[in-house]
């Protein structure tokens, strides 16, 4: 399973419940990750393009896509390790790409399923091109949008009982006068 | 570009994927045309694997553009020949020498294969993070919320980025409140939790190999069904 599965798990099953109100009225697109689309279709055998769009869209009003899209959009230029590398001028000057995309689409929300491309749009091409965006991994968006109910008594009491004695096993202190919350 | 006369390869190349690549391609430009650093250095994915083609591997070896090629796979994708251009230039990568391989890469899988991650965060410090930020997130409204460590019988066991842990921990908590709300039975493990596999970047299958093992391991010391690679 991967992180996609599990998000959809979560959203059909009704294990998270979302607040669609969180991000109204703004418009969103999403970015294509290489390794999950043509990466993973030459691996696997399968693409996550729609899985991707699927849970925006249970999060999202509206969404649009860039162009081009899914298996040939653009590389957000922080690929193959780039982001840990010494040629920051060509990451930049690839990611240019990318920003003509995201500026074409409108949107105000980029979604981004992978580290390296959020941080790429986020803290490099933002920047560096003017963007008028806000950048969220994708799991953010869901985090972020979740409807959060606290555990009932009796599951924090048992939490707390496994918690303490997991860091006890481990040795880790934490301070002595810190009091679980009530 | 020098302007001395350039030498033929013998006619093996390592980097070619194929040995009929000189008949195969067609030299017609099209991933050339849809990649975004065709130009830089004077160079493109075609002539990348021209170079290939003529046995001209340590020229591209040692050249800047197997690593700002960000693998993105656009060319092969659009090459109407499948002439596999990723495979080449990973290849390439691999065969440069390791104390030559740009950035921290390299040392970062190395890193990984002594300390379990590839920014050396130690033991200590990992399980005292993971203490610490539960107590914050009880805090910030998720009473009973806490990491479990090597639980065993946990259904989703998670790998970590270590760049999270090591500058922006506050990001691992998007996950964590999925989890909360979802009552997931979950768990990381204390030692070698590192998600992101740097070999793969550097052409290192081998370390690439190790790393996929030891979190396999992991996930089955605790018996889990899932294994998520939050990437
Ligand atoms: S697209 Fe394929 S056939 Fe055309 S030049 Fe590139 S590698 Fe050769
Ligand atoms: S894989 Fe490399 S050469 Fe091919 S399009 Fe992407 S950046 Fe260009």
């Amino acid at each position: 399973m991967n992180i996609f599965e599990l998000m959809m798990e979560y959203i059909k099953e009704g294990r998270v419940k979302i607040d669609r109100e969180k991000f109204a009225g703004k418009l969103a697109t999403v970015h294509d990750p290489c390794n999950y689309g043509r990466k993973s279709e030459k691996a696997f055998g399968k693409a996550y393009y729609d899985e991707i769009r699927w849970i925006t869209d249970q999060i999202c009003d509206t969404w649009v896509d860039t162009y081009p899209t899914r298996e040939n959009n653009f590389c957000c230029g922080a690929g193959g390790g780039a982001w840990a590398m010494p040629y920051t001028n060509e990451r930049l000057y690839y990611g240019r790409k990318k920003a003509e995309q995201i500026e074409q689409t409108g949107a105000e929300i980029v979604v981004a399923p992978c580290h390296n491309c959020r941080d790429q749009i986020m803290k490099a091409l933002t920047k560096e091109y003017d963007l008028e965006i806000e950048t969220f991994y994708l799991w953010e968006l869901l985090a972020e949008a979740i409807i959060v109910e606290p555990w009932s008594e009796e599951e924090v009491e048992k939490a707390h009982a496994e918690a303490e004695a997991q860091w006890e096993h481990f040795g880790v202190e934490l301070d002595d006068d810190w009091e679980p919350p009530e | 570009m020098s302007q001395e006369p350039i030498k033929l390869g013998k006619r093996e190349s390592k980097l070619r994927v194929d040995p009929k690549w000189a008949d195969v391609c067609l030299t017609c430009g099209t991933c050339a045309g849809g990649c975004p650093v065709t130009g830089v250095d004077g160079m493109d994915p075609r002539k990348a694997v021209r170079m290939a083609a003529l046995g001209l591997d340590d020229e591209l070896i040692n050249s800047r553009f197997p690593w700002v090629c960000t693998l993105c796979g656009r060319c092969e994708r659009a090459c109407p020949m499948g002439v596999e251009i990723l495979a080449m230039m990973r290849t390439a990568r691999g065969l440069r020498e390791r104390d030559k391989v740009p950035g921290p890469i390299h040392k970062g899988t190395m890193m990984s294969m002594e300390r379990g991650n590839n920014l050396g965060i130690p033991y200590d410090d990992w399980l005292f993070l993971l203490a610490d930020m539960s107590k914050e997130m009880e805090d910030e409204g998720f009473p009973g919320f806490y990491v479990p460590v090597d639980k065993v019988g946990a259904r989703v066991i998670s790998t970590v980025n270590s760049k999270e842990p090591f500058g922006e921990p506050d990001d691992m908590k998007f996950w964590w409140k999925i989890y909360y709300a979802a009552h997931e039975s979950w768990t990381v493990s204390s030692e070698n939790w590192e998600g992101v596999t740097w070999g793969l970047f550097g052409g290192d299958d081998e370390s690439m190999k190790e790393q996929a093992r030891r979190v396999l391991e992991n996930a089955r010391k605790v018996k889990a069904e899932v294994l998520l690679l939050p990437e």
